[in-house]
């Protein structure tokens, strides 16, 4: 059975009563107001530790203990790896972002939680399947992960976090993302359309 | 008022990783308040349908940098404190491109994939091991791409200063560019609306 | 064709208030100010007396045959003396570079100079900005000097003496010294050359590997 998860509206969730579901999904938090929510934390991230907020590093912080752990001389040996690494008087998972990053787990669980809308599934636009859609979602990491590496950051750390302190690397990378994004979208359309 | 806090040592690493973690949970709860658990509402940006993407990120930078703003010229932080990530302008450009594309292929960026990985999606999972890999990749090529990594390197500088201008006057106008950017957005997506619901299904 | 107020929708009104609180900023000034410090005379009196503001030559040697990078070694000398000589992984900062240099409010420093004054002026300054890990090195170089390069065993040296001066034997070997096997040997004796400037033997240079401060700060 295919799982096709689709958000439902308000509306739909009337029509859909029937299918026992522990709580109906609630619609979307007006866009300016979480955005407002997100940005009161990113400035509380600010005053309270003096960095803004991240993602891609935590991952990188992960991939430098598991290399470590697999094949210590080559990883310490790395100059990227060694900068996660550090002199070892800490465990590279006592990092700041890798922390962060299970806050996040947390509270996209907990918000998806009080919505009803944790369910799993695979997400997909309806004229594609669930392997195309595996594939594409494993290759659109691949180049994620290379591309937050050269830019050092993602949209977390590097568009929101270094776009509200006016930070030029970000801004350039911000635009640059979205140019990307809109010139690789019509070539895969059909995974969500 | 000392801050930011961490930085006058007002508490120390043991206790960062706590306020990270919680700090944590604020940015993944209205993460997936918006709706950001799901690659399609995400991907519909980069299709001009759902610019929700777009008004949720320039509201969250236009909220911190306003606050950021009043808070240091008010003298309650040390804006001279605040990380600011070093410009390495052509490489940040590439990695824009690529992670642009890499958004719209795998549907998530990587804060986005760790909500939708939390709510259930299992192609958000699959998305973050494609990120771990190219990490990873990237990892093994960096004594090769090292060169390129530290290439135009600009310091840490900002856009007051590349532009040779106040940095209240910029904020001005990044709030009017944003606003403005919103009133757009509105109309964009009541004329791909439209035009969706004229068109035969 | 009148605007009323009332007639915006919420999202409308916060537009609205956005454009305001930019236009204020356009012509408010700088953000950059920071917090005014005051100095707390008598908190300040206290540190120095309980000896908290200063890190022994040891302690120094000892963190640097470890590797350890969490710490700042400031060389408050000019370019001339420092390179003839400076303790391996200091950096030379002017007094007047200080405040503009970057260091971190949290992290530890440790400043060193020929003796103790320079030090003790570059600490008053640091730790009234609000640098709460800036410490002096006990002694400046001079005590580096006596006590790392070049020790001297004592008088008549007690168990606990005797294997503290085999412990700095090995220290000052690691930084290119040479210990002295006679207590009553001068320090400024004209026969002390200054070890060259290379890398220590041992710790982290055989280990092939330099040690990396850890990445703190990026995303």
């Amino acid at each position: 059975m295919q799982a096709d998860v689709q958000p439902l509206t308000a509306e739909q969730v009337g029509a859909h009563t029937h299918h026992a579901v522990p709580r109906a999904p609630q619609p979307y938090t007006n866009p300016y107001l979480a955005g407002f929510g997100l940005g009161l934390v990113l400035l509380a991230s600010f005053v309270i530790m003096g960095r803004g907020l991240g993602a891609s590093g935590a991952f990188s912080s992960l991939v430098a203990f598991g290399a470590d752990a697999v094949a210590p001389e080559h990883t310490r040996a790395n100059a990227f790896y060694a900068e996660y690494l550090g002199d070892h008087t800490r465990h590279p998972l006592m990092d700041w972002l890798v922390f962060e990053v299970v806050g996040v787990f947390a509270g996209g669980f907990l918000s998806g939680i009080l919505a009803g809308r944790v369910r799993m599934g695979i997400e997909r636009g309806p004229s594609t399947t669930n392997r195309m859609r595996l594939m594409y979602a494993f290759a659109g990491g691949g180049l994620m992960g290379i591309g937050a590496k050269l830019a050092r950051g993602c949209t977390s750390g590097q568009a929101m976090t270094g776009g509200a302190l006016l930070n030029v690397g970000s801004w350039a990378f911000m635009m640059c993302v979205f140019a990307g994004a809109y010139a690789v979208a019509y070539f895969v359309r059909r995974q969500w359309q | 008022m000392n801050a930011p806090f961490f930085k006058f040592g007002l508490f120390g690493d043991n206790v960062s990783l706590i306020v990270a973690f919680l700090i944590g949970i604020g940015f993944g709860f209205f993460l997936e308040r918006a709706g950001f658990g799901s690659a399609r509402k995400l991907t519909a940006q980069f299709y001009l349908t759902d610019l929700t993407v777009f008004k949720v990120m320039f509201t969250a930078i236009i909220t911190a940098m306003l606050g950021l703003f009043y808070l240091g010229w008010m003298g309650l932080v040390d804006l001279s404190l605040v990380y600011l990530t070093p410009t390495h302008l052509v490489p940040q450009i590439v990695g824009g491109f690529l992670l642009g594309a890499g958004f719209v292929v795998g549907g998530y960026c990587p804060g986005t994939a760790c909500v939708a990985a939390s709510t259930g999606k299992m192609d958000a999972l699959i998305n973050l091991l494609g990120i771990i890999l190219g990490i990873v990749v990237f990892g093994e090529l960096f004594p090769w791409v090292e060169g390129f990594y530290y290439a135009t390197p600009m310091g840490q500088v900002t856009l007051p200063q590349l532009l040779n201008l106040s940095y209240g006057l910029v904020v001005f106008l990044v709030a009017l560019m944003a606003i403005g950017a919103f009133a757009g957005a509105t109309w964009v997506e009541k004329r791909m609306a439209a035009r969706k619901g004229g068109q035969p299904s | 064709m009148k605007l009323s107020l009332a007639r915006l929708t919420a999202t409308q009104k916060s537009g609205l208030a956005v454009a305001l609180l930019g236009l204020v900023a356009a012509f408010a000034g700088s953000p950059y100010r920071g917090p005014v410090y005051t100095v707390d005379a008598q908190e300040l009196a206290r540190v120095v007396e309980t000896t908290v503001d200063h890190v022994t030559a040891e302690d120094v040697a000892d963190w640097i045959i470890q590797g350890r990078t969490d710490f700042r070694l400031i060389d408050l000398r000019t370019e001339g003396e420092f390179a003839e000589y400076h303790i391996p992984g200091a950096e030379r900062v002017p007094l007047t570079a200080l405040a503009g240099y970057g260091l971190q409010k949290n992290e530890t420093i440790v400043i060193y100079s020929d003796g103790g004054i320079h030090s003790a002026q570059a600490w008053f300054l640091l730790t009234t900005q609000g640098y709460k890990g800036a410490t002096m090195l006990f002694g400046g170089l001079e005590a580096w000097k006596d006590n790392v390069l070049f020790p001297r065993p004592a008088e008549n040296p007690t168990p606990a003496q005797s294997v503290q001066f085999a412990k700095m034997k090995e220290v000052s070997k690691f930084f290119g010294g040479t210990p002295q096997m006679d207590s009553t040997a001068a320090v400024t004796a004209p026969s002390f050359t200054m070890p060259k400037l290379e890398t220590p033997q041992g710790g982290a240079a055989a280990r092939g590997t330099s040690p990396v401060k850890k990445k703190k700060e990026g995303c």
